[in-house]
């Protein structure tokens, strides 16, 4: 008996685990899938309606403009990201003097939370106070700067204030998979005669694959996530033209009382991320297992 | 006290059957060794004793008490684990002491139990130290004080030499020898190295695909192999095995370019089993250069072709053919430097010992 | 190569990396100075001018007085809700995900992987899908706009995170160290308290620091979740930078927010190997 309990232990310490998962994570996912196929808005209630909502929610000028807004900052944020965090690593790479406290200055963005980047560079991105100000100041009195206040520019600021946060840690990733290589291999190119450029582009990229993949996947994470930063930069505005799919959901869902709606939107994020997610799950556990 | 009996335990994982109905009976006292390729569950079966993995059916007992369902710390055994698993934020002292803390012993008594095996082990000096301090021999050393010091019936041991340089292990094998010799403690031991099977074990089971092959004294295991498997897997160099055929309950072999009748003992069995074709085992040392005194009444002489030798230090080998299939002779090294130069040399052969086996199933003729 | 080439090749190389560490500084800059000037100076200079008078007074506003909607006692009541959010969220779900961790990665269980994949999900999931049904939870339990139900919140969602780090950690411990210390008679705890966690200093410190970043920063669960009593940091500074009685205030904006950013810019600063070492291994498998 005793024998018995005692085997039992590890199931039971892990227990709360897997029934708050089972309930906060795989049961809300369910009743929000099911909400979304009901007319709830104010208060949930289930008769179905089928794919009402989210008819409702593709005929929603706002929702295409998340959507909209969504591939242009998801694929801006994470080219330029790759980009900086690529060129940042390599070039710390090559034995530099004080590469700690560059790489310190590079990643300190993402210690800070995305509600203050966004005050930081709304003030920054200021139309008058900001970088117009400042670039008049040096004499070119006509420039002007103001994107934060532009329509068909409002999403750029989202990527720049983002890009700075994010891309640090995209060296930082970068980094740990430069050090991963084999001395020995550089030193048998520049012996075939590999020029520096050559190694780099031929021999050390190929084998950065997995970390672009890695890479690719949080980022893409996080830009779909992505809402304290429109939220406290933007607002979404001006109107709703900065908007993305989280601020659209929290909107429609607690703002509007349309929760059907943001139902539905949230569904269609999860299975954004899941598009991403499971292909990339799926090649890491077979790489796994050979 | 320390005596195991093992009645049929078989060992799944689900659908896959680890374990398939071992019986063994083990003496008070008996150092016993488990042998055999990896995955042919020697481990898993040490793992049973010790009770680390739960038996899926039948018994087991240490000495008159059924422990086939007792917890582990209840079985008063102790182990030494391939990687040592020396508790890494203790120092050799305390992870000397607690197995012994745990089961609340009086300190006075830990403290000279630690006393004792630190003494004998002579890790005295060790004693202040973390592991991650110690070289792979001093660590090995403290595995072995740590199961020491509760003396238990029964050590098991988990391929402890393993991890060790060629030379350590030789000077730590004879150590455990002598520590079985004045403990007299009955020792499980696991190893895929068939030399250390041979020189520690009392008794040797050899193992493979979950089934014991063959259980018995280091002399009937290699003198008198069960089957084939055993009689390759026990041996350095291995045994050779040639294919022959049978004339009369002789078998013919072909050397240096003439047929050469020989005389094998089982002469009967060979020739009740019917069999055409039968493959000969006999070990390199029993094929030598001629030598004036032995007479088994089982010797022939013929000459071999060599294709290369092996100088070895004590002795050459040399790498011939019979039958068209390699054979290995062990001769003196002042023979071996002849054979090399000459490509040809005398030997005779000594058949008294040979074994026989059906060329299909690999079973004992 | 030659010389020449060489040494123009570096020089590029630390134009190109000094120039961005300038560029990746210069917010944190213009917030400091921007904080540290009257609203007069900000209107008439420019961003990166140096203050002509070092004034404190934005920082004093920003702590005690400025608006955030209608209340207008600064950041302080925020500052606190958010210790008291986060204290307990980290300590309890780092000692949850210790647990799990040594369950998952030396004590498995049939199913013990199928569970563990099933968390990992979780470190996935956009919360947006959880948001809706997990408010009704909290009403339903009365824990709505508390401090304990936003810490439940950061507990649930957090835990997959620090259990993956635990998992990660003690997996790569051998088996065997489990198995020596049952046969010296140590039970389940007895092996957690006297062998594992004395090992586990370098994963503590990194669960810990990962898991106080998240919390403190957060947004989302902050403002779905907080009442006007109970708002963490960071809702807050959303509100005073929004809060538009009386004219902008750039310098107590600029002021309040590196006030929400010092604690875990300090816990960078001074554990930053260790926030690296979260941030990769979270990342990489999370």
């Amino acid at each position: 008996m005793f024998k018995y309990l005692e085997n039992q232990l590890p199931k039971l310490v892990m227990a709360p685990t897997a029934i708050a998962m089972f309930v906060c994570m795989y049961g809300f996912i369910a009743w929000t899938v099911g909400l979304s196929f009901t007319k709830s808005r104010m208060m949930p209630q289930w008769d179905f309606v089928g794919l009402m909502q989210y008819e409702k929610l593709f005929a929603n000028p706002r929702w295409m403009v998340a959507l909209d807004n969504l591939w242009i900052f998801t694929f801006l944020f994470i080219v330029i990201s790759l980009f900086l965090g690529l060129m940042l690593a390599i070039f710390l790479d090559r034995n530099v003097r004080a590469e700690g406290a560059l790489r310190t200055i590079y990643l300190y963005p993402m210690a800070i939370s995305f509600v203050v980047t966004g005050t930081a560079w709304k003030w920054i991105l200021n139309p008058g106070l900001g970088i117009e100000k400042l670039v008049r100041d040096l004499g070119f009195t006509d420039f002007e700067f103001r994107w934060l206040v532009d329509q068909d520019m409002a999403i750029y600021t989202i990527v720049i204030a983002a890009v700075w946060q994010s891309s640090g840690f995209v060296m930082a990733m970068f980094l740990a998979g430069l050090r991963g290589i084999d001395d020995n291999l550089i030193k048998a190119a520049q012996i075939d005669g590999a020029s520096t450029t050559r190694t780099y582009w031929h021999i050390i990229l190929p084998m950065m694959k997995p970390v672009f993949f890695g890479a690719i996947v949080v980022l893409s994470h996080i830009a779909i996530k992505s809402f304290d930063l429109v939220q406290a930069l933007t607002g979404g505005g001006p109107g709703y033209a900065s908007d993305l799919p989280a601020n659209f959901m929290y909107t429609f869902a607690f703002n509007r009382a349309q929760m059907g709606v943001g139902a539905a939107s949230a569904v269609i994020m999860l299975c954004g991320v899941l598009a991403i997610l499971v292909p990339y799950l799926y090649s890491e556990l077979r790489s796994d297992k050979q | 006290m320390g005596a195991i009996t093992i009645q049929e335990l078989t060992k799944s994982y689900g659908e896959t059957q680890v374990l398939k109905g071992i019986d063994l009976a083990i003496n008070d006292g008996e150092f016993l060794i488990l042998v055999g390729p990896s995955g042919c569950g020697k481990s898993t079966l040490m793992n049973c004793i010790a009770g680390l993995e739960d038996i899926t059916s039948g018994e087991l007992f240490i000495g008159d008490d059924n422990v086939t369902n007792v917890n582990p710390k209840d079985r008063d055994i102790a182990m030494v684990f391939q990687s040592y698993a020396l508790y890494p934020t203790m120092t050799v002292e305390r992870n000397i002491r607690f197995g012994l803390e745990m089961r609340k012993y009086p300190k006075a008594e830990i403290d000279s139990t630690v006393k004792d095996v630190a003494k004998l082990l002579q890790i005295e000096h060790l004693l202040d130290r973390k592991p991650s301090q110690l070289s792979g021999g001093q660590r090995q050393r403290v595995a072995m004080g740590r199961a020491l010091a509760r003396s238990p019936r029964v050590f098991l041991f988990d391929e402890p030499l393993s991890n060790l340089d060629a030379k350590l292990r030789v000077e730590m094998r004879t150590e455990i020898k002598k520590l079985h010799k004045r403990l007299g403690t009955t020792i499980v031991y696991v190893t895929h190295d068939q030399v250390e099977a041979m020189t520690l074990a009392d008794r040797i089971a050899v193992m493979k695909d979950g089934v014991v092959q063959q259980f018995g004294t280091p002399y009937e295991i290699y003198n008198d192999p069960a089957n084939r498997f055993v009689a390759d897997f026990m041996g350095s160099p291995a045994m050779n095995f040639i294919e022959c055929t049978v004339k009369d309950g002789n078998v013919i072999i072909e050397s240096g370019g003439q047929h050469h009748e020989v005389k094998v003992p089982s002469t009967q069995a060979l020739k009740s089993s019917g069999l055409d074709t039968v493959v000969l085992g006999l070990r390199p040392e029993m094929i030598t250069e001629p030598k004036p005194h032995s007479d088994s009444g089982y010797i022939s002489q013929m000459s071999l072709n060599v294709l290369v030798t092996e100088p070895t230090g004590p002795d050459t080998l040399a790498f011939g053919e019979w039958n068209g299939q390699e054979v290995q002779a062990r001769l003196s090294p002042e023979v071996g430097v002849k054979a090399e130069t000459e490509g040809k040399v005398e030997i005779q052969v000594d058949t008294g010992k040979a074994v026989l086996f059906d060329p299909k199933t690999g079973a004992r003729i | 190569m030659s010389s020449m080439n060489l040494r123009l090749g570096r020089t590029l190389i630390y134009t190109l990396l000094i120039g961005f560490a300038l560029i990746y500084l210069a917010p944190l800059y213009v917030m400091l100075v921007t904080s540290l000037k009257d609203i007069e100076e900000i209107r008439s200079g420019n961003l990166i001018a140096l203050p002509e008078n070092i004034n404190f007074s934005a920082w004093v506003k920003a702590w005690n007085s400025a608006c955030t909607g209608s209340e207008c006692e600064g950041l302080a009541p925020y500052f606190w809700n958010s210790v008291r959010i986060v204290i307990p969220a980290v300590l309890i779900s780092t000692i949850i995900g210790a647990c799990n961790g040594y369950v998952l990665a030396q004590w498995q269980f049939k199913g013990s992987n199928m569970l563990f994949g099933a968390l990992l999900f979780g470190c996935f999931i956009p919360f947006q899908v959880i948001l809706l049904p997990m408010a009704k939870l909290l009403a339903w339990l009365g824990l709505a706009n508390t401090v304990v139900g936003l810490v439940g919140v950061h507990v649930v969602y957090g835990i997959t995170f620090t259990t993956l780090f635990f998992r990660n950690y003690y997996v790569a411990i051998p088996n065997e160290l489990v198995r020596a210390a049952r046969l010296d008679g140590a039970g389940f705890f007895a092996i957690f308290w006297r062998i594992f966690l004395p090992m586990s200093t370098p994963i503590f410190v990194v669960t810990v620091i990962w898991q106080f970043t998240q919390i403190w920063n957060d947004f989302l669960f902050g403002v779905v979740y907080s009442g006007p009593g109970t708002q963490p940091i960071t809702v807050a500074l959303n509100n005073l930078v929004n809060t538009s009685v009386g004219g902008k205030e750039y310098n107590v904006d600029m002021a309040a927010a590196i006030i929400a950013a010092l604690p875990t810019l300090l816990v960078y600063l001074v554990a930053g190997k260790y926030f690296v070492r979260g941030l990769t291994a979270g990342a990489v498998k999370g």
